[in-house]
């Protein structure tokens, strides 16, 4: 996998560089608009971690320029704008997904990794699997052990981005996306209350750690079961 | 002011030279007559003693018979024109006023030609006089306007002058200076009286942004310094715990940010800079959306939460944020309500209504609660940021809704009207 970075600020530049490369990436990064946008033109990437403001040329204007020239490799937008207009800016100008600054990397490569699964269409996976849980999508069954978990819609929508991103952290924020289509800081304990009825379903079972809280950043599924 | 003086006085003069004209002509016309009448009445002899003893007060004239020149005059200048047509011309006296203007014309009688004028000196004295008067008069009244004017002017001038050292002060942060403002109520105190206005609106709200920095600077100068310990003892931590105690920090940190980012979207939504993302929104499905998001929270609290609606309105607005609006007023209730609590979502045509039977708020704060980061809970309690309701107030006043809060003996009713 390869990802251009373009962001001006270094201590940004290096945390998301350096979980990048920690996962295998071969990172390129840019510290400019202009420098961005002819590297963008002149490699081919699997994605683009695009900083809204830059010197020189606006990361809105290089990604425009960009989407003009026929590109379509992911673009996604990171900003300290976190204003709802700001967000709908970017996506219109061509961006995939976006981010407010501050973030945690967890969240960027989960992020991340949806675009670059989404532009490029593997063979339909209509099975799921991690360890000894397996979530058939078509009949949506869920099974541990051979002993199958009757769940509800939202528990399962749940459960099923859990597994498409087996052991990464996976923020609140991220879960709320996936489960309902409204968009804003739940500053409340949905999610925590959804996650503990799944999470008491797996109880049952005997198996509780399969979700794990990690404190300050969400939930993980581990594989280890 | 002057010229019309000047205008008056000039048509004034126009008049009078005019009237004296008339006088004159008319004068003239009935010496005229009499002596035409004279001519065919007497004969020349009587004629000439007539002319001779003509009143020179009344007219002069002279008749030139065959022999000499019997009148008032020794002579009869050239090219005098036949009256009424008259012509001024200058004569020679012994008196001491030697020159003199007369004015007058040839009458064409039985016995030739009689020249009849008048002394038109007086009128010319008149009109130098008034002339004289006139010029005094303008000047006079040039002298007390400029003279008035400059006083005023200065008046003005010092007003001006001492409006504009209480605006360097004001600008220079003295915020409760006022203009001065007299009991004249003229041009000049309205300005001062709605500037002082101005002034009264924006030091009040300068004294509430005060207010929220202070706010503010409380509400994250706790966390900060939560965090500032908390950093400063992490090295000397048992290996183990490190992991936890970041953890922790990053909570802190993330409500930091939380506090701060729901500030700055309250400001845009509250200023309307925030553009809203209006689309039509069913107020029912709304509500089923809202009963199904919070119904597994009340039922971690043991709460239970009951969902009425009837007759569905779908309304303009911003569906993402009249959502946030109405979650947050459930998750409220719920947040402060006891376990076993019932929590209801009632929706009516444009009215939804939250009602809840837990501890109610008293009257006096059913209106600061809207204000921002006021949190009735003094030990702050609850996790928030204390801008929650002043969030929704400002969602739902950007949708023209309004909010009111009831009670419901026990509890409390929030009553959203679109």
């Amino acid at each position: 996998m390869r990802v251009l970075i373009v962001e001006d600020d270094a201590t940004t530049l290096q945390y998301v560089a350096e979980g990048f490369t920690a996962q295998q990436y071969q990172v390129d990064t840019a510290t400019n608009g202009h420098d961005g946008l002819h590297q963008a033109k002149h490699n081919q990437y699997d994605i683009i971690i695009l900083d809204r403001m830059l010197p020189q040329l606006d990361g809105l204007t290089l990604l425009t320029a960009l989407r003009n020239n026929g590109n379509q490799t992911p673009v996604l937008i990171l900003s300290a704008l976190s204003h709802v207009d700001e967000r709908v800016k970017g996506l219109r100008a061509g961006g995939d997904d976006y981010m407010t600054k501050p973030f945690a990397f967890a969240e960027l490569q989960v992020r991340a990794e949806k675009l670059i699964q989404r532009n490029a269409p593997s063979a339909a996976n209509t099975d799921l699997e991690v360890g000894n849980l397996r979530m058939e999508l078509l009949t949506r069954k869920v099974t541990l052990d051979e002993h199958e978990l009757m769940l509800q819609p939202k528990e399962f929508q749940l459960l099923k981005y859990l597994m498409e991103h087996p052991n990464q952290v996976i923020s609140r924020t991220l879960l709320f996306e996936a489960v309902w289509d409204y968009h804003f800081d739940p500053r409340t304990n949905v999610i925590d209350v959804h996650i503990a009825k799944l999470r008491r379903k797996f109880e049952e079972l005997g198996h509780p750690e399969i979700i794990e809280t990690v404190r300050g950043a969400g939930y993980r599924l581990c594989k280890g079961n | 002011m002057t010229l019309l003086i000047v205008l008056l006085v000039f048509g004034l003069y126009r008049q009078l030279v005019i009237e004296q004209e008339n006088q004159v002509e008319q004068h003239l016309a009935t010496e005229m007559q009499r002596y035409q009448q004279l001519a065919l009445t007497v004969d020349r002899r009587s004629f000439a003693a007539q002319i001779r003893a003509a009143d020179p007060k009344t007219a002069l004239i002279a008749w030139r018979n065959s022999v000499d020149m019997v009148g008032a005059l020794s002579f009869v200048p050239d090219n005098m024109p036949v009256l009424p047509k008259t012509r001024d011309f200058p004569i020679l006296t012994g008196g001491p006023d030697k020159l003199h203007i007369l004015t007058g014309g040839i009458v064409m009688t039985h016995y030739g030609p009689v020249l009849i004028a008048t002394r038109t000196d007086n009128l010319a004295a008149l009109i130098d006089k008034f002339i004289n008067a006139a010029f005094w008069a303008v000047a006079f009244t040039l002298g007390i306007t400029l003279a008035v004017g400059f006083i005023f002017s200065k008046a003005i001038l010092r007003r001006l002058v001492q409006y504009n050292l209480l605006c360097e002060k004001i600008e220079q942060g003295e915020y409760n200076t006022r203009l001065p403002v007299s009991h004249n109520e003229d041009e000049f105190d309205m300005l001062a009286g709605q500037f002082n206005r101005v002034l009264d609106t924006l030091e009040n709200n300068l004294m509430a942004v005060r207010g929220v920095t202070d706010n503010i600077a409380h509400d994250l100068r706790t966390p900060l310094s939560h965090l500032r310990i908390g950093i400063e003892q992490l090295p000397n931590k048992p290996t183990e715990q490190v992991s936890d105690q970041t953890a922790m920090l990053l909570e802190e940190l993330d409500h930091c940010l939380a506090t701060f980012d729901a500030m700055l979207s309250l400001t845009r939504i509250e200023e309307g800079q925030q553009t809203l993302d209006m689309q039509p929104v069913s107020l029912q499905l709304l509500c089923e959306d809202l009963f199904e998001m919070a119904e597994v929270v009340a039922e971690s609290k043991q709460q239970s939460l009951t969902l009425t609606v009837e007759k569905d309105v779908t309304i303009s607005g911003d569906k993402y944020l009249l959502f946030q609006a109405l979650f947050n007023l459930v998750d409220n209730a719920i947040k402060y309500a006891p376990e076993d609590a019932t929590i209801q979502i009632v929706q009516s045509g444009k009215t939804i209504q939250i009602i809840d039977n837990g501890p109610g708020i008293s009257d006096e704060d059913k209106e600061r609660v809207f204000d921002r980061l006021v949190r009735l809970d003094p030990s702050r309690h609850h996790k928030g940021t204390g801008l929650g309701l002043s969030m929704v107030k400002a969602i739902l006043s950007r949708h023209h809704a309004k909010i009111e809060l009831q009670d419901n003996q026990p509890g409390l009713i929030v009553d959203i009207r679109f």
